[in-house]
């Protein structure tokens, strides 16, 4: 019964993805699982401070996600060094998001480098991913 | 027959014709630009586009050599600081498009010729080119550093039609300053 309603849980939020990511999101979570037995599904919380969280980026300076997406995921946002706007991130507001797993896992593989001057994990990337889709 | 041949050869010197920016009163001659508009943008190109201006515009291909579009490319997961990088697939789409469309693959306007042949070999900036230094020495720093321009980098900032490939002056306004003569 717990499973089942964890199933269901999951298929609400997932539903913000198109079936692609949430493909992808599935095969994040089994590497997270991989990597850490006591792992138990992504979660939102823990994805706010992967987006929020400062920290010394690629190119020397202090970043955050936010520093371009800002704070309110469903607004615009503007690239911290070229002013370019972005578009909102929050599938609720721009329903191209989170609709191709190529784009997925570009930006995510970019930008953890950019903020985190590292590669991100599967659980930051799972758990940032579940955050952007409540927005 | 051999006229027929012709129109693809024509067709993409209309395309490279809409990047020209050729000199102004060149310019007005014709409807050259007006014709290459119709003509559609090959996926390449879109391609091209696409990824570029994820981030900046995406500048002509036509404003640097084929050996610093190579250079470039071969660096994207450090590129200027950031990570550009693509599948291996897209990158080897855009390194074509480049290779094909650079300053020195195919004939270009007199403007970007001379800022491809004034590129340097060790930057990758098109603004670190000699002829863009030259042509852009008179704009106080004040117009560059402002949050609507940010960098000089920024061209359409200013030239206002500068994602079609135009730049002439005419097309020239810089925020909160207005039109620029030279």
């Amino acid at each position: 019964m717990k499973n089942l309603l964890l199933a269901l849980f999951c298929a609400a939020s997932l539903s913000a993805a198109s079936p692609e990511v949430t493909q992808y999101i599935e095969t994040l979570q089994s590497k997270a699982a991989l990597a850490d037995p006591a792992f138990e599904g992504f979660d939102a919380k823990r994805g706010e401070a992967v987006f929020t969280s400062e920290h010394l980026g690629k190119k020397g300076k202090t970043i955050a996600c936010t520093s371009c997406h800002t704070v309110n995921l469903a607004s615009k946002g503007e690239n911290y060094f070229t002013g370019k706007v972005i578009e909102p991130l929050a599938p609720s507001a721009n329903s191209l998001r989170l609709t191709s797993a190529k784009e997925v896992e570009k930006w995510l593989r970019r930008n953890f480098n950019d903020v985190y001057n590292r590669e991100g994990t599967a659980k930051e990337k799972g758990d940032v991913l579940i955050y952007i889709m409540t927005k | 027959m051999k006229s027929l041949l012709l129109i693809p050869v024509i067709a993409t010197m209309l395309v490279g014709g809409v990047y020209l920016m050729a000199d102004d009163d060149h310019y007005e001659k014709g409807n050259i630009k007006q014709r290459a508009a119709q003509l559609p943008v090959s996926p390449q190109q879109q391609s091209y586009i696409k990824e570029c201006s994820s981030c900046h515009m995406a500048y002509q291909a036509e404003f640097l050599p084929k050996r610093t579009w190579a250079k470039m490319m071969n660096g994207l997961d450090d590129h200027f600081g950031v990570d550009a990088s693509l599948t291996a697939k897209d990158e080897k789409i855009l390194f074509d498009y480049l290779q094909k469309n650079a300053a020195d693959s195919k004939r270009v306007g007199k403007h970007f010729a001379k800022m491809a042949a004034s590129a340097g070999d060790t930057s990758l900036r098109i603004s670190d080119t000699r002829y863009f230094k030259k042509e852009h020495r008179k704009i106080p720093q004040k117009y560059i550093d402002q949050k609507e321009v940010k960098s000089i980098a920024n061209c359409n900032a200013c030239h206002q039609k500068a994602e079609s490939g135009d730049y002439r002056e005419r097309g020239i306004s810089i925020p909160n300053y207005g039109r620029w003569d030279d």
